[in-house]
């Protein structure tokens, strides 16, 4: 096209290598009008009938399920589908409805049928990892014309289980290198027949776990659960019937699609934007950059294919031999695109109106995705290994954000880091065998409204562990559970904190962790400073200190030894100069940030201190102070990656995308 | 007390009216009224009150045996977040417990990249670290730091904080230094409130236990005067200080008296809901229903909950406005569903329900008080389901008005006013579904197995819309519905149930005095059985008693044995109590020397209400007639209005059909039965159906 930039032609270029995903189910609607002349009070009716059968679906799961990743850490979803395979429902991601009516034509399921999987490759990129048992009910309606019964909808529910065999326990081994050491894979069977379960199948599942009767409870929690949904959305058809339901199916993703094209997609100019970043490790070879890439091309309105977001990964780097691969290149990439269009939200005008924007199938159409041939972190090849995926997945919503940040001068947040598995394991007091493992969060990135938060997670509800639980069951005391303080990227708006925990063994034990951002940094932008990487460190300020490694499967701790985790603090947003100083003052006084850190990163010169209730500032001497500090300063990237990229890049301090 | 205080007397302080319920037991009469609420000083609209009924009923304070009452004083003041400035003690090390709180985002996946956290309900600079440290076997690992401790007390005398919470680890299993921490805080610091974890709370979690001790905190200064201040101008109305037994709800359903609730006011937090949820309990059972649901309409919003025996369901995992509490309520499910919810179109042009609400002021277009967007009361109105004025006829409704709004909105819709009227309705009929799905859902019940009660200014109105839509084949709405919550009160624990407070710890409980307590609380029901023509022969009593883990703020309600009250009786009681808390609870303290059990309430239970005499088909006589739509399609119907109190037990009445009381209306659709139960309960089922 000659209206575009010499940037973006360039990249067109570059994107010759990569090519949209086949799939067999391209995006259309149910109706003729796409949904225009549903009854309003209707569409309203089934959207929040749709949003209930969901929550009680998820709330019937967490009520009889019995592993501890899907009762305690919440780490469980459930979405509704129409026969289109559409996603419905927006409040979280889930799986994909395309693998089970690949195998298993619509026309041929009958009432009973029960479907499952969970093999990643088998899977149209909706499951990453095998520990996620995925279970799939199709919805069905009497045809009066025909007098049969017609698939019209599907319920479907995915959580991780404890233990699908393979080479550890809890099948999520960090130095797989194939997918044949990370449990059983199951493609899409059916679970049950016609109403009959299919004890087979079972049987060689549970045959094949570590713990063999929580899979079972589990998958009995999900199968009634998604039961129990169909027939809920069942009843809906046959009170409104067919052709009114789907007409306010296709009105709701209509709505979600006219939204984000009015409220994210407007916000976005026409042009095209590269940026990158990194995992640190793959848990089998040395650490190195290992680059997820993404070209953003926003189209004008009258571009002939229509107004949409491309997102282009070529320059991801090759697959890795350890298990952080995604697939991502099936079905159109539908799954990555629903997994980071929550990200999109942070455009809309207020933190209010983020909260309320769903993600539904309908952000679909606004979205391509083109992907690098065969043999990158995001189009493994089989068998490559997987169960680590999360660390590539959850990087790639940063580098979306990153990419957009770009494109609108950086009203996007800064980045966050918020999921590591870190415990402790050995025998207690009495000498049984015991593990500790917890999912603890990290501060979140700055934004251009508010500092970012302290001590939070990207998944909801996903809790940390009291100390007055943690201690009555294992054997150590949590001397401290506080924050690290200085660990929040500087700015105008602060990064949050990330945790400071400290752990004193009761008894020898081993430590284990497997952590990303241990190296590099939780970035900041737009002047605003990264945060401080994730860190353990045995006996700090002791003759004794000695650091562990981000990925340790078993590091020994003796009885009397003290851990010190310092989980990662988010980035910071803007200049840190421009941060309000008195902001600064309340900082040092709520023990977020020392007063070495208020002179070094904010230019803040303060006066009094906190042990006399006169903590201040003097508001001549900061200005000065800042002004020399902007006079000697160099010029700055428009991101900051900390200090650990140099180590990881031969030196260099930033990207060559880094900059504006 | 003098010999005629026999009138008793439930109050329930909402946000706009104040209702009370007067039984007179020397005759047997119930009276019920409302008064304007004051929210600026509630005890002036309660005191309003009980001069209301009293002068209703021709007596004065001297007659009044009883009074309790469900209070919103504690809930408004969280819910408002008007909290004062507290402070926080707890362990070095763990200063940043509230910031870090448990981590977890609300709502979707993705929101931690734009989640703004709250305030937390005291700032980081208010929280005061002490070093020391118990185990969770409740052994120390390090000594209390006494100066340590009263360094931060006198810090927070000499700035001038007042209010304190103190939280520190495994005080649940040992409160030593907790208490000590206290006393140094009495010495140093002796103005301040205190409310202390180990009382307040007795679990272990640490974030939930702080948050739930600080709540508690916040609301003692306020809670303590105005019940204070009410029993101080209780006495007014009598002659002897202190002679009405003063009551107050608790979220759980129980009540203590208001010396004891000042000390934790945190458990009266969801009384009033509470309240409405007991009454429905009672009205329930009376009628023969062991599993309902309730559905509590007001101006805002609707509450439901689920009752099953004739025990409403609780929850540990509540919390008032923004801040979490782990004391034990009744499990109230609250939806943005009320007669002021505003109907509106959104940023993609669909019809919206609420959460929002016209509140009473402006209130619906129909009040005619500047109001401008459509409410659901304004959809009622306009399709003739209300009548034309509030409150029996007191206050005239604005139809043209609201006829004006709503057709405007039905303009932008492309739909008839009468469709856009029945679809506002009809989308808060399926929001209100969704709630009592969620209720019942999340307890592995099914909504099928359940009879429905309405009550509430607006919880009938859609009444024949949710049994349709949740397949539920009968719905009980009581007498006075508007009053329900006031009538939980009176029935809890005056009306049926005879109850005083005796606080005892079990190994040191007087039997002797306590089978006493029992007996005269049993000769007191026996005499209002009397009067109200009970043969002696036909007296049945049931005993129960309220117990508690020393230290807990929370009671578990558990049956004594009937004949002389003895060791064995007691020890009886002890035993069910340990079973009870574990099966409500998870967990018990049996064989524990540490946890005490304490015996709080005694309880003698007298038979039911007074029933009357079921008529074969009684006259039933219409009080007007007027032009009602229930289907757009159908359009306006010729109607019949009943005016509910002519309607004698036995009434049969067959929709299209309105039946109208003083501040409530059921609307009765085509396909419907109601019939007038013995008690007066109204009882809508399908036509044809069997009931």
């Amino acid at each position: 096209m000659t209206s575009l930039s010499t940037e973006q032609s360039s990249v067109d270029a570059g994107a010759t290598t990569s090519r949209r995903a086949p799939t067999q189910f391209p995006f259309g609607s149910l109706t003729a009008d796409g949904g225009a002349s549903a009854d309003p009070v209707l569409v309203e009716i089934v959207q929040g009938s749709l949003a209930a059968v969901e929550m009680e679906v998820e709330t019937a799961i967490a009520r009889t399920s019995r592993s501890p990743m899907i009762r305690d850490a919440h780490d469980f979803r459930a979405g509704i589908h129409d026969r289109k395979l559409r996603k419905l429902t927006g409040r979280s991601y889930s799986a994909l409805v395309h693998p089970i009516a690949r195998d298993f034509p619509l026309e041929e399921m009958v009432p009973g049928d029960v479907f499952f999987h969970n093999d990643v490759y088998e899977s149209e990129g909706g499951i990453g990892h095998l520990p996620d048992l995925c279970v799939t009910v199709p919805v069905f309606h009497l045809n009066p014309e025909t007098g049969k019964q017609e698939v019209v909808a599907f319920v479907q529910a995915f959580g991780h289980h404890d233990d699908i065999g393979g080479a550890v326990p809890g099948s999520m081994p960090s130095n797989a290198t194939s997918v044949y050491e990370e449990g059983l894979a199951v493609p899409p069977i059916k679970l049950w027949d016609a109403g009959v379960p299919v004890r087979s199948a079972l049987r060689i599942m549970t045959r094949n776990s570590r713990t063999p009767e929580a899979l079972a409870a589990d998958l009995d929690a999900e199968c009634s659960a998604c039961l129990m949904g169909a027939q809920r959305l069942g009843e809906l058809f046959d009170r409104y019937g067919r052709d009114a339901v789907e007409s306010a199916f296709d009105a709701i993703i209509d709505n979600t699609t006219r939204t984000y094209r009015r409220e994210i997609l407007s916000k976005i100019p026409v042009g095209t934007w590269v940026w990158e970043d990194y995992a640190e490790h793959d848990g089998v070879e040395d650490p190195k950059l290992h680059t997820q890439r993404i070209t953003l091309t926003r189209t004008p309105e009258d571009d002939p294919e229509g107004e949409r977001l491309i997102l282009d990964f070529a320059g991801t780097s090759p697959q890795a031999k350890g298990p952080i691969n995604h697939c991502g290149d099936y079905s159109d990439g539908v799954f990555l695109k629903k997994w980071l269009a929550p990200i999109l939200r942070n455009l809309a005008d207020t933190p209010e109106r983020m909260a309320e924007l769903d993600v539904n199938e309908g952000i679909v159409p606004l979205i391509e995705m083109r992907f690098p041939p065969k043999g990158t972190l995001l189009t493994p090849e089989f068998p490559a290994p997987t169960n680590a995926r999360t660390f590539v997945i959850l990087r790639l919503l940063g580098v979306l954000a990153g990419v957009i940040a770009k494109a609108v001068d950086g009203r996007m947040p800064a980045d966050q880091e918020t999921i590591r598995y870190t415990g402790v394991y050995g025998e207690d007091m009495e000498g049984r065998p015991y593990l500790m493992r917890e999912v603890l969060g990290g501060g979140a990135g700055g934004r251009y409204y508010a500092d970012g938060e302290d001590t939070i997670h990207v998944v909801p509800d996903s809790r940390n562990l009291p100390t007055e639980f943690t201690e009555s069951r294992f054997p150590f005391i949590v001397e401290k559970l506080g924050l690290a303080k200085d660990s929040g990227g500087a700015g105008q708006f602060r990064g949050g904190l990330g945790y400071e925990k400290h752990i004193r063994m009761l008894k020898d034990a081993n430590f284990m962790s497997i952590a990303d951002r241990s190296i590099l940094a939780c970035w900041g932008v737009k002047g605003g400073k990264a945060g401080s990487p994730f860190q353990v460190v045995v006996n700090p300020g002791t003759p004794e200190e000695r650091e562990i490694d981000a990925l340790a499967d078993a590091e020994p701790i003796k009885a009397g030894e003290t851990i010190r985790i310092r989980t990662t603090g988010g980035g910071g947003w803007g200049d840190p100069l421009d941060r309000d100083p008195e902001m600064v003052v309340r900082d040092v006084l709520w023990d977020k940030v020392s007063e070495q850190k208020a002179l070094e990163d904010y230019g803040v010169v303060l006066t009094g201190s906190v042990a006399t209730d006169d903590l201040g500032h003097d508001a001549e001497a900061t200005k000065r102070e800042r002004e020399r500090i902007r006079a000697e300063r160099a010029e700055e990237p428009f991101f900051d990656r900390g200090p650990g990229y140099a180590a990881l890049s031969g030196g260099n301090f930033a990207a060559e995308v880094d900059w504006a | 007390m003098p010999n005629d205080s026999q009138i008793r007397i439930g109050i329930d302080t909402g946000g706009t009216f104040t209702d009370v319920v007067a039984f007179d037991e020397a005759s047997g009469t119930m009276v019920t009224t409302k008064t304007p609420s004051t929210p600026s000083d509630p005890a002036e609209g309660f005191l309003a009150g009980v001069a209301k009924v009293l002068d209703i009923l021709g007596e004065d304070g001297s007659a009044l045996s009883a009074i309790s009452h469900g209070t919103t004083v504690a809930t408004n003041q969280l819910l408002e977040g008007k909290v004062d400035r507290l402070g926080f003690i707890t362990n070095e090390g763990y200063e940043s417990v509230l910031e870090i709180a448990r981590q977890s985002v609300p709502d979707g996946y993705g929101n931690s990249y734009f989640w703004v956290k709250p305030d937390r309900i005291v700032p980081r600079e208010l929280v005061k670290g002490v070093a020391g440290r118990i185990d969770h076997n409740g052994a120390e690992i390090r000594p209390f730091d006494e100066e340590g401790a009263r360094n931060v007390a006198r810090w927070f005398r000499d700035q001038g904080i007042t209010t304190l919470g103190i939280c520190l680890l495994h005080a649940y299993a040992n409160p030593a230094h907790e208490e000590r921490l206290r006393e140094i805080v009495a010495e140093e610091h002796p103005e301040a409130v205190v409310s202390v974890s180990s009382e307040v709370l007795r679990e272990y979690r640490e974030y939930e236990r702080s948050m739930t001790t600080l709540v508690d905190a916040a609301v003692k200064p306020k809670l303590s005067r105005y019940i204070n201040n009410i029993k101080r101008r209780l006495d007014e109305f009598t002659a002897e200080e202190g002679s009405v037994p003063f009551y107050v709800m608790k979220s759980n359903g129980g009540v203590l008296s208001a010396d004891e609730v000042v000390h934790q006011p945190i458990t009266t937090v969801l009384s009033g809901p509470a309240a409405g949820a007991l009454g429905a309990a009672l009205i329930g059972k009376i009628a023969g229903f062991d599993r309902i649901l309730t559905c509590d309409g007001g101006g805002t919003s609707t509450d439901v909950s689920v009752v099953i025996d004739g025990e409403p369901t609780l929850t540990t995992e509540g919390s008032v406005g923004v801040y979490p509490s782990k004391i034990p309520m009744i499990d109230v499910v609250t939806v943005g569903a009320g007669g002021g919810s505003i109907a509106w179109l959104s940023a993609e042009g669909t019809l919206k329900v609420g959460p929002h609400s016209a509140g009473a002021d402006p209130g619906p277009v129909c009040y005619a008080k500047g109001g401008n967007d459509v409410t659901i009361t304004d959809a009622h109105v306009v399709l003739g389901r209300i009548p034309p004025h509030l409150l029996g006829g007191e206050i005239p409704l604005d139809v043209d008005g609201a006829r004006t709004a709503l057709e405007e909105l039905s303009g932008k819709l492309g739909m008839s006013l009468e469709e856009c009227a029945a679809g506002v309705l009809e989308i808060s009929a399926w929001n209100q579904a969704n709630a009592l799905r969620q209720v019942t859902v999340k307890r592995g019940l099914d909504v099928r197995d359940f009879a429905l009660t309405t009550f509430g200014g607006s919880g009938s109105l859609l009444l024949c819309r949710l049994m349709d839509i949740l397949d539920i084949g009968t719905v009980v709405v009581p007498l006075n519905p508007g009053n329900l919550s006031a009538f939980g009160l009176l029935t809890v624990d005056v009306k049926n149930d005879y109850v005083q407070t005796q606080v005892s710890l079990h190994e040191k409980l007087d039997i002797a005095g306590t089978g006493q307590l029992f007996d005269e609380l049993t000769e007191r029901a026996a005499a209002a059985l009397e009067l109200e023509g009970f043969a002696p022969e036909d007296h049945q009593f049931v005993r129960t008693a309220d117990l508690r883990y020393f230290g807990q703020a929370f009671e578990v309600r558990v049956s004594v044995d009937d004949g002389p009250f003895d060791e064995a009786a007691a020890e009886a009681v002890a035993e069910r109590f340990h079973d009870e808390h574990r099966a409500l609870y998870g967990y018990d303290f049996r064989g524990n020397g540490e946890q005490q059990v304490e015996w709080v309430n005694l309880r003698v239970s007298g038979p039911e209400v007074r029933s009357e005499p079921v008529q074969e088909n009684p006259e039933v006589v219409e009080a007007s007639r007027r032009a009602v739509c229930f289907e757009p399609a159908t359009g306006y119907v010729d109607t019949p209005v009943y005016w509910r109190p002519d309607l004698a037990p036995g009434a049969q009445v067959t929709g299209p059909a309105i039946i109208e009381e003083f501040g409530s209306t059921v609307p009765l659709h085509p396909g419907f039965v109601a019939r007038v139960d013995a008690y007066r309960n109204i009882i809508v089922t399908r036509e044809g159906a069997d009931s």
